[in-house]
């Protein structure tokens, strides 16, 4: 018997004017994965997750979540999905226990149930003591945890991250990491994209590497090794078509010393 | 107020539901919004006061302010007039309210409208565009009816008064109605302008219509009073041209003018139609048309601003500004700090924002009176008035000089190793002394000689060195930052104390330019002590020290 996939794209392009940011990317995920989305800047990382949380829905091609047609089903979809967004937008003149039953309103949720789940979160994530001042004087750190809070207190299905861990120290990095873990573990789906290759490495059940708008590699990093037994960075990087960097970085300091 | 609204809200909730729009979203979100009105300060209102902790009350301020306008306008224009030459000062009226809820819409409203985080923080959560259109509209609309009401107060008491009850309630929907229709023509405008230009260049746009919009109502504030006996003593009745059928505000004067004269005539029915209708056509159209394509452009404002290549510099030839740098300034670090200071000057637009409509003003200002208090123009000195005027100008702009969004971009200071950190602040105040002050200074002084003749160039020189003297005196007076180092917020807070005493030298130092003006040749020996004192004073600030400069 076959389960039904939880995300399924079909050759997926999006253009912003004239420029092509996808050109056909097809995807399938199943249930309780971990998938770690990499590719270098403007590879198209985020515009697929934005595509895929319903933001964008002028898209070509076909794509799915939880089996509702992104483009026709949106509302439905972002229901049951999470989205922690990459550049720590927040409302930052608000505390964070604001932002959260805000967010949790949005969401249709009880708010004596929001009042005590967020701050247990925040309590979890050692902001207790900033539950109720403004976040505009908080670290990006802090923001992130926030947001994270904000993206994972209506218990969603589907987790999509685009860049987590980003601003965390190291604890918190671990935290987070292992709260991925676990989420996966009880039966749900994070999909998420990273610049950290040693993370996406040690947590992800998949790795997908994209440049240029189209998938390069997929697979377990098991897979991965089989085909180049190198370090992830190392596979990135001869991938994506930017090897070389020790020649680059001995050019850097040459022009630095002249 | 937000209890009042939120009660509103619920009152209205089957309204709202049978729009398609989910009313605890819609409430959460407009709760939200206004909460965080109170804890910022406004950009363009700002000079009526500062914020105090939670409580803003910059708006009430306002309110109190358009209201006491309004009244006074309203006294003015509508109480002695007869009955059926009211066309014209209600139209006025409602241009009144029309054009300050257009420019609250657009100076302080389009960072709401054009608020590109709600994408981020909305938009992947499960709101309908049309719940968060629909709670944008209210958002601003409880400024806007608060503002339309404040603005239409008088009207409305004195139309009651005279009329009755039912006239003045008239006005006060009437007033209302304007606002809605306020709302949906500058929604088109908007859209409109999204659909042929970026976001980068519509926020451009903006900033410019923000300035033009200062200087008109400074203008205005100006005028107004002016033109009003004028408007007093026109008795004639108006005869309705077709044309008046495209102006929305005559509209509205015309159906109080039809209800209350009993003048249903095929104008008079038409004009109260429109004034009905229009509004909530207007409001159909954009719910049904314009928030699908509204929240799809919004969506992707964020992506057009993608890097963009920058055209190729020729490095040989210097440019213009290079060449001005080099002249005005003698150190590198000082000509560094009067590069940098003139690009960000260029491209912030909070900066333009604050300063241009200053000078667009003193300029608009010294012409008006001139011409208007003729008396004052040419025999008591006025011409000295509008130039020291325009050092009040040069002071604003080097005191917003230390302000900016970017302001923890400052960290540079303090990493690089500076050891006369006065260079930077010497060259920052030349920057804005030759890019803002001279040119308008030139401006102004080519009007004054050709109003007031030649023999006035000492004059105009003596002048511009006393207010360069007191731009550099004042910079050494007050807290020195280094260039765009403080948050904006904390430069407007101790604003009016020093204003004041600024106000006190400057007219010191009229004053006895003014009394060098009456004796032989006294302003032409001023003139080397003024370039003396200059150099100075420039020496002086030069050498400012770290321990005398404020960081934060």
């Amino acid at each position: 018997m076959t389960t039904p996939p939880v995300i399924e794209i079909q050759n997926l392009t999006k253009s912003y004017g004239d420029t092509l940011i996808l050109k056909g990317i097809d995807l399938r995920v199943d249930a309780g994965q971990v998938v770690g989305y990499i590719g270098p800047n403007g590879a198209g990382k985020s515009t697929t997750l934005k595509v895929l949380i319903g933001m964008l829905p002028d898209f070509g091609g076909s794509a799915t979540v939880l089996g509702m047609d992104v483009r026709t089903q949106a509302l439905a979809i972002k229901r049951r999905i999470g989205y922690v967004p990459e550049n720590a937008a927040l409302y930052d003149s608000l505390t964070p226990l604001e932002y959260l039953q805000f967010i949790g309103q949005l969401y249709d949720l009880d708010p004596t149930q929001i009042d005590r789940k967020a701050l247990e979160l925040l309590r979890l994530f050692q902001l207790s003591d900033h539950a109720n001042a403004r976040m505009t004087t908080f670290s990006k750190g802090m923001r992130q945890k926030v947001l994270l809070i904000a993206g994972l207190l209506h218990n969603p299905d589907v987790v999509f991250l685009d860049e987590p861990l980003s601003g965390l120290d190291a604890n918190a990095v671990v935290l987070v990491k292992e709260i991925i873990r676990q989420l996966a573990n009880s039966g749900k789906t994070i999909f998420y994209s990273s610049h950290i290759m040693d993370v996406v490495e040690k947590i992800s059940d998949r790795i997908i590497i994209i440049s240029q708008g189209q998938i390069l590699a997929d697979g377990t990093f098991a897979e991965l090794q089989h085909q180049r037994p190198e370090s992830l960075e190392q596979l990135f990087a001869e991938m994506t078509g930017s090897d070389g960097q020790t020649d680059v970085a001995g050019a850097f300091i040459q022009t630095l010393i002249d | 107020m937000m209890a009042i609204l939120v009660a509103l809200i619920d009152r209205l909730a089957p309204l709202f539901r049978l729009a398609g729009v989910d009313v605890p979203q819609l409430r959460a979100i407009v709760r939200v919004k206004l909460l965080m009105d109170n804890r910022r300060s406004y950009t363009t209102l700002g000079r009526y006061g500062k914020k105090s902790g939670e409580r803003n009350n910059t708006f009430l301020w306002v309110l109190l302010f358009y209201t006491l306008f309004g009244g006074l306008f309203a006294v003015a224009t509508l109480s002695f007039v007869e009955p059926d030459t009211l066309f014209l000062p209600l139209t006025l009226e409602f241009s009144y309210v029309m054009a300050l809820c257009a420019m609250t819409l657009i100076s302080d409203f389009s960072s709401i409208i054009l608020d590109s985080s709600d994408n981020q923080i909305i938009l992947p959560r499960p709101v309908s565009s049309r719940t968060l259109w629909v709670a944008r509209v209210v958002h601003i609309s409880v400024y806007l009816f608060s503002i339309a009401l404040a603005a239409s107060l008088g009207g409305i008491l004195v139309l009651g008064i005279r009329f009755g009850v039912g006239i003045g309630l008239l006005c006060l929907l009437m007033s209302l109605l304007s606002v809605m229709l306020t709302v949906f023509l500058t929604n088109l405008l908007y859209l409109g302008l999204m659909q042929f230009i970026g976001e980068e260049r519509l926020r451009e746009v903006i900033n410019y219509t923000q300035i033009v919009m200062a200087i008109a109502f400074y203008g205005g504030y100006q005028l107004l009073p002016q033109l009003m006996p004028k408007l007093g003593s026109n008795t004639a009745v108006m005869a309705h041209q077709p044309w008046h059928l495209l102006v929305p505000p005559m509209w509205m004067a015309g159906a109080i003018e039809a209800v209350m004269l009993r003048w249903f005539d095929q104008t008079h029915l038409l004009m109260l139609g429109l004034s009905v209708l229009m509004p909530f056509g207007g409001l159909w159209f954009m719910n049904r048309f314009l928030t699908g394509s509204f929240s799809n452009k919004l969506s992707s404002l964020d992506q057009d601003s993608r890097p963009a290549a920058s055209p190729a510099v020729d490095p040989t030839t210097p440019s213009l500004v290079n060449r001005l740098a080099g002249w005005a300034t003698s150190a590198p670090l000082e000509r560094a700090a009067f590069l940098f200071v003139w690009r960000i000057t260029s491209r912030d637009r909070k900066f333009k924002l604050k300063t241009y409509p200053q000078l667009g003003f003193g300029l608009a200002y010294t012409v008006i009176m001139s011409y208007n208090y003729s008396k004052l123009g040419s025999s008591s000195h006025f011409y000295l008035f509008a130039l020291y005027f325009a050092g009040l100008y040069g002071m604003v702009a080097q005191y917003q000089l230390s302000a900016s969004d970017n302001f923890r971009a400052s960290w540079l200071y303090g990493s690089a190793p500076i050891r006369q950190p006065g260079f930077v602040l010497l060259g920052a105040v030349k920057a804005v002394v030759v890019k803002l002050l001279t040119p308008f200074y030139i401006l102004l002084s080519v009007y004054i000689l050709y109003r007031y003749g030649l023999e006035r160039s000492s004059d105009v020189v003596l002048a511009y060195l006393n207010i360069l003297n007191m731009v550099l005196a004042s910079a050494l007076l007050s807290q020195r930052h280094m260039p765009f180092s403080v948050a904006v917020d904390a430069v407007n807070q101790s604003n009016t104390g020093r204003g004041l005493i600024l106000m006190v030298v400057l007219s010191a130092i009229g004053g006895i330019h003014y009394a060098l003006s009456l004796i032989p040749y006294g302003v032409w020996a001023g003139i080397p002590l003024a370039a003396l004192t200059l150099w100075l004073l420039a020496n002086r600030y030069r050498q400012s020290r770290w321990d005398q400069i404020t960081m934060v």
